[in-house]
């Protein structure tokens, strides 16, 4: 049998793989501050030779991750905050390393720690914020956080910390495999005092669903062409051996 | 198989939590004292197949990997505490907090429950309770001849007795506040639960130490935004839509393939 079937075959695990990745992307089109991964497939050329290099496979990969900007939900709430414009919240996480998210949605626990909804702690001046116990916590439009001390009067405020925003180049940016945007080289990023933020919004997931929809249709008709050209070479040499067996 | 369906399948099951915390905001829409639930969502681990920087030959490196996401999970809820508007009833032992804190509830096993739900009555021995016959703490007992109830803004309950001329001091109402509400254990029947995550409780005069005051005639209204609510059920539903479009997209290449080979 003609070796172009692994060829067939081999795109079609990878344009499954392809799909998997804009599941993901849908499967998250509802999870504030999502970036959406790119799927793109690759020529690999196997023999580059004499003669025709007629063999090349198509390998599926993603390039990265799209940062462009979800849309800002408003929720009123006064721990959720969103970036305007390019920027990014510093947390930290599990492994103790510096990443960014722009999901902004924050909780206090009953230490006073700022943390993200997935619990993870929030980056100020010097380390993970961690608030005294309070009535009334503001975030300013620059990530200072003012608060009315438990038991004061309304008047009475106290500046206690600024959340650390950071805007790293987005080239630099990479996905981890918990889901966390890190530096690609690892190093922590130092504050950039221009970011604005908007206290009382949330940054929605930056999946465009009916993009991520089309490409799976389109990888699924694709992929049905990939196993038309497997039955055809299989076809093919069935009729070889048809001719061989009239002899 | 096709990782995609598996995929979607954490897609379609985070919507139908979604939906059910929507659904169980506009049920307690009208619901005195309710707070509402957010949904938080999660993308799960990713998996990598094949590392970025790997040699695809002997000099030649992959520009770029293939790491796959692995779909979305809920990673919680969380009761949003923001104050719901007042309705004015003009009855004397409906209570509305005015800011933070709640009331104490105690519990037939002897344990506390807090809540923000103000609609008191008097059972027989006069002791003030909820609807549910649970006693409001401190224990206020109420006069079986007594005219009138009165409670002050900051919980002083003073009641006139038929033949005497100055009101009788009943006792003081204390207001309960946690450093984190968010963290409490909602209960149902309106009544939240000390855990660890809420803090350890701390009681005080209504209206000072930053503790709500107490405005008597009033109540405090569920804080569901049903506009809000309908426009998250939108996309909810068509979320949920589109990853089961995804399903059926998986389930035809693998009927296709199984068929035509």
């Amino acid at each position: 049998m003609d070796k172009a079937v692994y060829i067939a075959m081999a795109s079609g695990q990878n344009i499954m793989a392809a799909q998997a990745i804009h599941a993901n992307n849908l499967a998250n089109a509802n999870t504030n501050g999502f970036q959406a991964d790119f799927a793109q497939a690759r020529s690999l050329g196997v023999y580059y030779g004499e003669g025709l290099s007629t063999r090349a496979y198509s390998r599926s990969e993603n390039p990265g991750t799209d940062f462009q900007r979800g849309s800002l939900n408003e929720t009123g709430r006064d721990l959720d905050m969103a970036v305007e414009g390019d920027g990014w919240i510093s947390i930290q996480a599990p492994d103790g390393t510096e990443a960014f998210t722009r999901a902004g949605s924050l909780k206090l626990d009953p230490n006073g720690q700022l943390l993200t909804a997935n619990n993870l702690p929030v980056m100020g001046n010097g380390g993970p914020i961690a608030l005294p116990p309070a009535d009334k916590v503001t975030l300013g439009a620059d990530g200072t956080i003012t608060i009315q001390p438990a038991g004061q009067p309304a008047d009475v405020l106290a500046t206690v910390d600024r959340i650390k925003l950071v805007k790293p180049d987005e080239a630099e940016l990479v996905k981890g495999k918990d889901g966390l945007i890190r530096r690609r080289d690892g190093q922590e990023q130092v504050p950039d005092a221009s970011i604005r933020l908007q206290s009382g919004f949330v940054e929605t997931s930056n999946v465009n669903a009916v993009d991520e929809l089309t490409s799976i249709m389109a990888l699924a008709r694709q992929f049905e062409v990939n196993v038309k050209m497997m039955k055809m070479i299989e076809e093919n040499s069935s009729a070889v051996a048809q001719v061989l067996r009239a002899q | 198989m096709n990782q995609s369906l598996w995929i979607s399948k954490t897609g379609l099951s985070a919507q139908d939590t979604r939906l059910a915390t929507i659904s169980n905001n506009l049920a307690n829409a009208a619901t005195v004292g309710f707070k509402r639930d957010d949904v938080v969502f999660e993308d799960l681990l990713y998996q990598i197949r094949r590392q970025p920087g790997a040699q695809s030959s002997q000099n030649t490196q992959l520009p770029s990997g293939l790491q796959v996401g692995t779909g979305v999970r809920v990673i919680g809820t969380q009761k949003e505490f923001s104050p719901g508007s007042m309705q004015i009833t003009d009855k004397p032992l409906d209570m509305a907090i005015v800011g933070r804190g709640f009331f104490e509830i105690l519990l037939p096993d002897g344990s506390a429950a807090y809540t923000r739900n103000g609609q008191f009555q008097i059972n027989a021995d006069g002791a003030i309770v909820t609807a549910r016959g649970l006693e409001l703490q401190p224990s206020i007992t109420v006069p079986e001849d007594a005219q009138t109830i009165s409670i002050s803004s900051d919980g002083i309950v003073e009641a006139t007795i038929a033949g005497q001329p100055a009101a009788q001091n009943l006792g003081t109402l204390t207001i309960t506040n946690f450093v984190n509400p968010t963290g409490l254990q909602a209960i149902g029947s309106n009544m939240y639960t000390e855990t660890a995550a809420s803090g350890s409780p701390s009681t005080g005069t209504p209206g000072n130490q930053g503790l709500g005051s107490i405005e008597q005639g009033s109540l405090e209204n569920s804080n569901v935004d049903v506009v809000e609510e309908l426009v998250s059920m939108i996309t909810t539903q068509r979320t949920y839509e589109m990853n089961s479009k995804v399903i059926s997209t998986a389930d035809q290449m693998l009927q296709y393939i199984s068929q035509n080979l």
